[in-house]
């Protein structure tokens, strides 16, 4: 009898233990995103303007240099940074500077962002600038969205803006 | 907090105690139901990867197939992976605790406490990693959430978000490599385990085996009534909105939506790097005694100290002075002063033929011949009539200094194993007392790990140094019920008083009759 009631207890401890656990590997639920929001995202990955010009080597600065390293122009390595800017209705939901990568700032620029923003019709301005030689900013895209609840959209730059 | 923890932990203890016997208590044995739950996982793992598929089209379907399509069996494995895992999280995180509030991280126990640290985040990442592989919508929110975690790092060029942002921006190799995690970081957690409980002697690495077949059972019922499922399929084209979330794993992605990347790394490194350093911050814990020492002059180098230490602090060497013979030598990074190897030694005898008591092996704290000298004028001084006990414990144990009175003495030490088995057989012999009585941590739960079980095993005559055949066995009670045991240990002790008062009663009786014959 004694048995009978310390497997019942034990029964009973298994229960106390595992059935919480069982419910909190799923539940309750957990709210990420507003249902009336939907998502934009801007992921650009984009290489900016070299800063500089090339400039001519003379023949004393050409026969100076190792045989296997002689060119004839000298050309600097280092990128302009992004200039990003992105207005909803007008309004500037993100700004940033995005600098090239690199021990020489001589690589890719790239950065990624995710917004929540009103699910609905929008007017959305995307422009960057990726030249310190041009002013304002020299690429630019503006479009009317229609943005459903949870729909993610996606800004992207290859040869120009892309929405997706 | 930690008093209050210890408190709570007492208890459970003494409530699973009575449910599961002290052999059986989960609680005793955290430790070893993780590596046993970790066994599951390993197990079941293997039999899902045959079926699973490395893609993201596969990836979903294929788990969904064996859920369903073999519920008896691929279902149950799924379902006893998941909620092993879980219930690995959560022993872990008991052990952590029991072990924090018991007091047992800081000294040459830093060790330990420092190891599993870094453990904790391979569990998790484990654990995750494997959520993610089901890629339904919890995966979805995982894989965005961690991949924004990561990219908030410097030490990230290309943003590894940019991997997931939409369904067209994913790759099938995306799977092959979580796979590649998934089975690499849970062996790199086994590995560490390893590492864990590498400077401990008999590390319990596996749960009573009426514990483990209980636990299975339990989780065949817990897999069959509810099985573990998937979520609706992950669309990186749809936003994830409400999910249902693994609280034990998943809670750090709470801190990561909520109050971004940057702080969810100062809060979980920050509070990572406060237990790290625990075992070093001032703490209002007794200060441990000097480690033990060695005398070579009564080391005969029978390695009885060697096989007790259960820190492995002391190993043996080529004796100073004694050709061919063996020498005990302490590590003193490893001794954490419990005298458990003063009680193993068998010059810790005061039946020895010398001036002054002295032993191989013993810490100053308690010095053999300074217990040996607090025994007999202790229980000198007792007065009252009825029956006189020497009552010995431990400093973790039941409090025994409670019940010093005319009747009794008694003595606390930082490990009831200190008390060799000569001293309980010089005590009765020499009649000194009437009755003994050793009571210290509860079975199986030895604040220096092998203490009462050594004693068990010393008084059942099945490990040196013996109790011998000649010391009455109903005059000597062995109890171990821990620091919540007190007031039964009063009970019990009572009780002992008047079985002794009884035996002596009868046996004055006898004496009287013999005369009179």
């Amino acid at each position: 009898m004694a048995d009978i009631r310390r497997y019942l207890a034990q029964a009973a401890l298994y229960a106390v233990f595992l059935l919480p656990l069982v419910y909190f590997t799923h539940l309750p639920t957990y709210r990420h995103l507003e249902p009336d929001l939907a998502v934009l995202k801007i992921a650009i990955r984009h290489a900016g303007a070299i800063i500089g010009e090339c400039t001519a080597l003379t023949a004393e600065e050409t026969a100076a240099l190792p045989p296997n390293m002689r060119h004839a122009q000298d050309c600097p390595r280092e990128r302009s940074p992004l200039e990003l800017e992105l207005l909803l209705d007008g309004k500037s939901l993100y700004q940033a500077t995005v600098p090239p990568s690199g021990l020489h700032n001589d690589g890719i620029s790239s950065m990624y962002r995710r917004l929540e923003v009103p699910a609905g019709k929008h007017q959305l301005l995307l422009r960057m600038n990726d030249d310190v030689a041009a002013q304002g900013y020299n690429w630019q895209l503006e479009e009317s969205v229609d943005l459903q609840p949870a729909q993610v959209m996606v800004a992207s730059f290859k040869e120009g803006f892309r929405l997706e | 907090m930690k008093s209050l923890l210890k408190r709570g932990f007492n208890q459970l203890d003494a409530l699973f105690s009575k449910a599961f016997t002290p052999q059986w208590n989960p609680l005793y044995q955290l430790g070893g139901l993780s590596f046993f739950y970790f066994w599951i996982v390993a197990v079941t793992g293997v039999y899902l990867f045959i079926f699973f598929e490395t893609s993201i089209g596969g990836a979903y379907s294929s788990i969904e197939q064996i859920s369903h399509s073999q519920w008896y069996l691929g279902g149950v494995m799924r379902s006893f992976h998941r909620y092993a895992s879980a219930a690995m999280g959560v022993c872990v995180t008991l052990h952590l605790l029991r072990e924090f509030a018991m007091d047992r991280y800081s000294g040459p126990r830093w060790f330990s406490w420092v190891s599993g640290i870094p453990l904790l985040w391979l569990l998790f990442a484990s654990a995750i990693g494997g959520y993610w592989l089901v890629w339904d919508q919890q995966a979805q929110f995982i894989a965005i959430l961690t991949s924004e975690w990561f990219d908030w790092l410097p030490i990230m060029v290309d943003p590894m978000a940019s991997n997931f942002l939409n369904e067209a921006a994913l790759s099938d190799r995306f799977f092959s490599l979580l796979v590649f995690l998934h089975i690499g970081i849970p062996l790199t957690l086994l590995l560490g385990m390893f590492i864990h409980i590498k400077r401990i002697t008999g590390a319990r690495s596996a749960p009573a085996r009426g514990l483990a077949a209980g636990t299975l059972l339990a989780m065949l019922v817990v897999s069959l009534w509810r099985p573990a499922l998937s979520q609706a399929p992950a669309n990186l084209d749809i936003a994830v909105t409400e999910v249902g979330l693994d609280w034990i794993f998943l809670n750090p992605y709470l801190l990561i939506s909520n109050w971004g990347p940057g702080q969810a790394w100062a809060v979980l490194v920050g509070f990572s790097s406060v237990l790290t350093i625990l075992p070093w911050l001032p703490s209002r814990r007794k200060k441990q005694g000097p480690v033990a020492v060695v005398d070579p002059d009564n080391c005969n180098g029978c390695g009885w100290c060697l096989a007790d230490c259960p820190y492995e602090a002391v190993s043996m060497k080529e004796h100073d002075y004694k050709v061919g013979h063996k020498q005990s030598v302490v590590n003193p990074d490893l001794c954490v002063s419990c005298g458990i190897c003063a009680g193993a030694c068998p010059s810790s005898s005061p039946f020895r033929h010398v001036d002054e008591l002295t032993t191989g092996i013993s810490i100053p704290e308690l010095h053999i011949k300074d217990l040996l000298a607090l025994t007999e004028s202790r229980l000198e001084a007792l007065s009252g009539e009825g029956p006189r006990i020497m009552l010995y414990g431990c400093d973790h144990g039941s409090d025994v200094q409670r019940y010093q009175s005319d009747r009794v003495a008694a003595i606390s030490m930082p490990c009831s194993a200190l008390v060799p088995p000569a001293f309980v057989d010089y005590v009765l012999r020499k009649e000194l007392a009437d009755g003994v009585m050793i009571s210290g941590c509860c079975e199986g739960d030895c604040h220096h790990r092998l203490g009462n079980t050594w004693m068990d095993q010393r008084f059942s005559m099945e490990r040196m140094p013996v109790l011998r055949t000649r010391v009455p066995r109903d005059r000597v009670r062995l109890r171990w019920l821990g620091a919540q045991g007190t007031r039964q240990l009063g009970r019990e002790m009572e009780q002992f008083a008047s079985e002794l008062g009884d035996e002596s009663a009868a046996e004055s009786v006898q004496v009287v009759e013999v005369k009179h014959g």
